[in-house]
């Protein structure tokens, strides 16, 4: 046993409330801290995830009082799976920025050090968290942190970035509130399982309300429709591996909380529409708008969002095929969005711009991280062999059983637009020359970067080759979440497996 | 309830009528009511006003209307303070409901270390662009 | 033309909220079974402490409480972040001008009597209304009156920093501690004394104290961060 899920938050925190002592002391301490922090938190994710794969969900209690009358956490097949994804995406944004302002600025980089921990421990505790408030409170952790992170570059614009995020999450933040002060006046409880299993007792009509409510919350942090309006730019301010961690860590979590409140809260069985709606509303309004863009970070921002509400629209469709393909989504552009944004980080290094042009004819210089960059494209557009191909065919295999043509006629033509504006970025990489007036000075990219990018790029090709390797957690994670009284039980009964 | 036989007794079967509407619910309505009254208000401040500092100010607002909101579900008829005193051991059907309190304590210090952030941003603003209006800040596309 | 539309659907938004909350049917204690029973019931028995508010905070829901410590530890930081400048210069303060001889002539009295009773609040959280959010406020509160009054008035940036962050380990170390001693996370390991008393309800009086510091130091801070800031 190497530990429990409540450390997978106490240590971060801990190690929070550390640093700045530290720093004081040795300062090569508050880069160091974070990734031991990050790498020892991946680890006992996985093991705990292994663990419960092979016995039983975890539920573990806090302050020794049971649920519904104490805050609980929830490891599944589910939560583990999301929770050892975020952790170690954490650790890889970790490892690129090791050498961030490395000898400028020390308070700067102590704090970034700081953010990056606390958003990826709050959005594991969005994810493993039983109860609703407790949900809210995490949110906030990780939306305070966001608009630090966003604003962390002193230049002009990433203040207004920063601003306008702060607002439009303050605002869904109070609309979950009274989400939550509806839910709790008329069952009298906060936790989730018990929610679940009472959510028939409560007047239809403040059902919806409160569902109504909870879309708008947890929506700015899902980044649909129109809620999204705050990410292309946050995404564009933000230092580039922090673009990586909002898309690869944080949108995770906001679409996670989402489908546990639809799947499980409101214990909503077959498609939902209005997952659905909302999702290919996200997705055709955000893809058209990357064709659109002329730079980069901002173009791979808009892609992002477009993933987003792909994966709502699996989710929507309420089977278990579409709950399989989109956690196979998830986990794929989680995996290959921050490839994406590491790798473009480093093509745009020397420009505060990021356009397009500017990396034009870029291969013959940084060769390598051009190759890392067109693998994330293929993959992301779905090129077989590549881990995308995968997760869209699983995807079109779950809407066709759904006889959900619309759906797969609008999906392909989708994938039309993510090939074009990837291929216009990877023609100007390759089949252009360099020319010293357009473009960049190329970066020599450091040993850390480098080996993160490897990682990466071997996990998208094995996925690739071996998709096998993953889709027996995939389904076992769908099964976990598509099992409203399995949850119910676990939680309320406390299960086979408690922590004590 | 006595024949209106008088004007007198007429009014007081008027004032009767009036007051028959328990207190409990015009609290309900009292305490629910200005809420939500905050609420727009603070969300139209948000939604309307031109200077950073008045879109902050909104926020707030809205945080206090919910925060009302919030403690006023908690509200038992004739309730007390849920604090046990020596003696007073068995109050407890006649206590408030305290988890909304609770609540309301975090979400205040949530609230507030939002707001502290949002100010060191509209800081930052002002000494770039040296005006607090809106309009002249909006460099990115909204 | 914008401002009608905004007040168009404030409107529509207003009246669902009305019909949600003002409906005879979202009646007040209609959860007569919910939660917040065992929670009175469990205070005094199990918890020794006579303030519900402060047991469920510090106890039952301790973990939002200590998530809460967090984003309060997040908004300093974040502030120190957003408003960095270069080259710290101290005693560089854009309060211009002076106080009035009113303030700065009482402001020496009332700062002894402010700090005590925000000690007295956050020190008797568990038995009395109040606690470490409130007394903390209170003592930054002080704080804030001196640093307005006098501009020579300066507290080392370091020594806020060092209470903060011992306040805060020692709230992950307590929940530790709990989770050593063949218990939970956060879980009450002392015993809990006799009801009313100053030592009493176990662990929670010290988590509170330890929050109180928390809070005053990092408040504090927060202000000394924003009165520092150059323009």
């Amino acid at each position: 046993m190497v530990g429990s899920p409540v450390l997978l938050i106490a240590i971060p925190l801990l190690a929070a409330f550390l640093i700045p002592l530290l720093g004081m002391v040795w300062k090569e301490s508050v880069r160091i801290i974070p990734g031991l922090v990050l790498a020892y938190l991946t680890f006992l994710s996985a093991s705990l995830y292994i663990e419960v794969i092979n016995t039983d969900t975890i539920v573990e209690i806090i302050a020794g009082w049971r649920p519904p009358w104490g805050i609980n956490l929830v490891f599944s097949p589910l939560t583990g799976f999301l929770t050892t994804i975020m952790t170690f995406m954490g650790f890889i944004v970790w490892l690129y920025s090791y050498r961030f302002k490395r000898n400028v600025e020390f308070e700067a980089a102590k704090k970034y050090f700081i953010f990056l921990m606390l958003l990826v421990a709050g959005s594991v505790g969005i994810v493993i968290t039983g109860d609703i408030f407790n949900q809210f409170v995490f949110i906030e952790i990780v939306g305070i942190s966001a608009y630090a992170l966003t604003a962390f570059y002193t230049g002009r614009d990433s203040a207004e970035a920063a601003f306008k995020y702060l607002i439009m999450g303050s605002l869904s933040a109070s609309a979950l509130l009274i989400a939550i002060i509806i839910i709790y006046s008329q069952l009298g409880t906060l936790n989730m399982a018990q929610i679940a299993a009472n959510i028939d007792n409560m007047n239809p009509y403040y059902r919806i309300i409160a569902m109504i409510f909870f879309i708008i919350g947890i929506g700015v942090e899902a980044e649909i429709f129109p809620l999204n309006g705050w990410a292309p730019d946050a995404y564009t301010e933000a230092p580039g591996p922090v673009g990586g961690a909002f898309s690869g860590i944080v949108a995770k979590a906001g679409i996670y909380a989402m489908v546990r409140m639809m799947f499980t809260l409101f214990d909503i069985e077959g498609p939902m529409k209005i997952l659905i709606v909302i999702g290919l509303i996200t997705l055709i309004v955000a893809e058209t708008s990357a064709l659109r863009q002329e730079k980069l970070k901002r173009m791979l921002a808009y892609s992002s969002i477009g993933q987003m509400g792909l994966v709502l629209v699996a989710f929507g469709m309420g089977t278990k095929a579409g709950v399989f393909a989109a956690l196979f989504l998830m986990l794929n552009h989680a995996i290959t969005k921050p490839m994406l944004f590491l790798s473009g980080s480093f093509l745009t290094f020397n420009t505060t711009e990021k356009y397009i042009k500017q990396i034009t004819g870029m291969a013959k210089k940084m060769p390598v991280v051009s190759i890392i960059f067109v693998l994330g494209a293929l993959a992301i557009t779905g090129f077989p062999p590549f881990s995308g191909f995968w997760s869209k065919m699983a995807f079109l295999s779950a809407a066709a059983d759904e006889n959900l043509l619309f759906i797969m006629a609008t999906i392909l033509i989708i994938s039309i637009f993510e090939v074009v504006y990837y291929f216009r970025v990877i023609n100007r990489l390759f089949f252009f020359e360099y020319d010293d007036k357009i473009s960049i000075e190329p970066h020599k990219p450091g040993f850390n970067g480098m080996i993160a990018l490897f990682v990466l790029a071997f996990i998208v090709l094995m996925i690739g080759f071996y998709p096998s390797s993953v889709t027996g957690f995939i389904d076992l994670a769908a099964d976990d979440l598509m099992n409203t009284h399995q949850y119910i039980d676990k939680v309320l009964q406390l299960g086979q497996t408690i922590i004590q | 309830m006595q024949e209106c036989t008088a004007v007198r007794s007429c009014n007081l079967g008027i004032k009767t009528l009036y007051f028959s509407m328990d207190t409990t619910e015009l609290i309900r309505i009292g305490v629910y009511g200005t809420s939500i009254l905050l609420i727009l208000i603070g969300l139209y401040a948000v939604l309307t006003k031109r200077s950073l500092i008045k879109i902050i100010i909104g926020l707030s607002i809205i945080d206090g209307g919910i925060h009302l909101l919030l403690i006023g579900i908690g509200y038992i008829k004739n309730g007390t303070a849920p604090i046990f005193s020596p003696g007073s051991e068995n109050a407890v059907a006649r206590m408030v409901d305290p988890v909304p309190q609770a609540l309301v304590l975090t979400a205040i210090v949530i609230g507030f270390g939002v707001t502290a952030v949002a100010l060191s941003l509209v800081i930052r603003l002002y000494r770039h662009h040296n005006t607090l209006k809106i309009d002249e800040i909006k460099n990115l596309k909204w | 033309m914008k401002k009608a539309i905004v007040i168009f659907l404030l409107a529509v938004f207003g009246f669902f909220l009305a019909v949600t909350f003002l409906d005879p049917e979202f009646e007040i204690d209609r959860n007569r079974n919910g939660v917040k029973n065992v929670y009175l019931e469990k205070t005094v028995s199990e918890l020794g402490t006579a303030n519900t508010v402060t047991a469920i905070v510090v106890n039952f829901r301790g973990f939002d409480t200590l998530g809460e410590v967090t984003v309060l530890f997040l908004a300093a930081t974040a502030l120190g972040s957003i408003l960095f400048k270069k080259r710290h210069h101290i005693g560089d303060r854009t309060v211009l001008i002076p106080a009035s001889s009113i303030v700065s002539a009482g402001a020496k009295l009332i700062f002894p009597a402010i700090i005590l009773l925000g000690a007295y609040v956050f020190i008797h959280g568990h038995l009395t209304p109040g606690g470490g959010f409130q007394g903390g406020t209170i003592i930054a509160t002080g704080f804030l009156l001196m640093l307005i009054a006098y501009r020579d008035f300066s507290i080392s940036h370091n020594i806020l920093s060092v209470i903060e962050s011992f306040a805060g380990i020692g709230f992950v170390v307590f929940g530790l501690l709990g989770f050593m001693n063949g218990g939970t996370f956060l879980q009450n390991f002392m015993g809990t004394g006799v009801l009313n008393d100053l030592i009493s309800g176990g662990v929670i009086p010290i988590i509170y104290i330890l929050v109180g510091f928390k809070v005053a130091a990092e408040l504090t801070g927060l202000i000394y961060t924003i009165l520092h800031e150059k323009g």
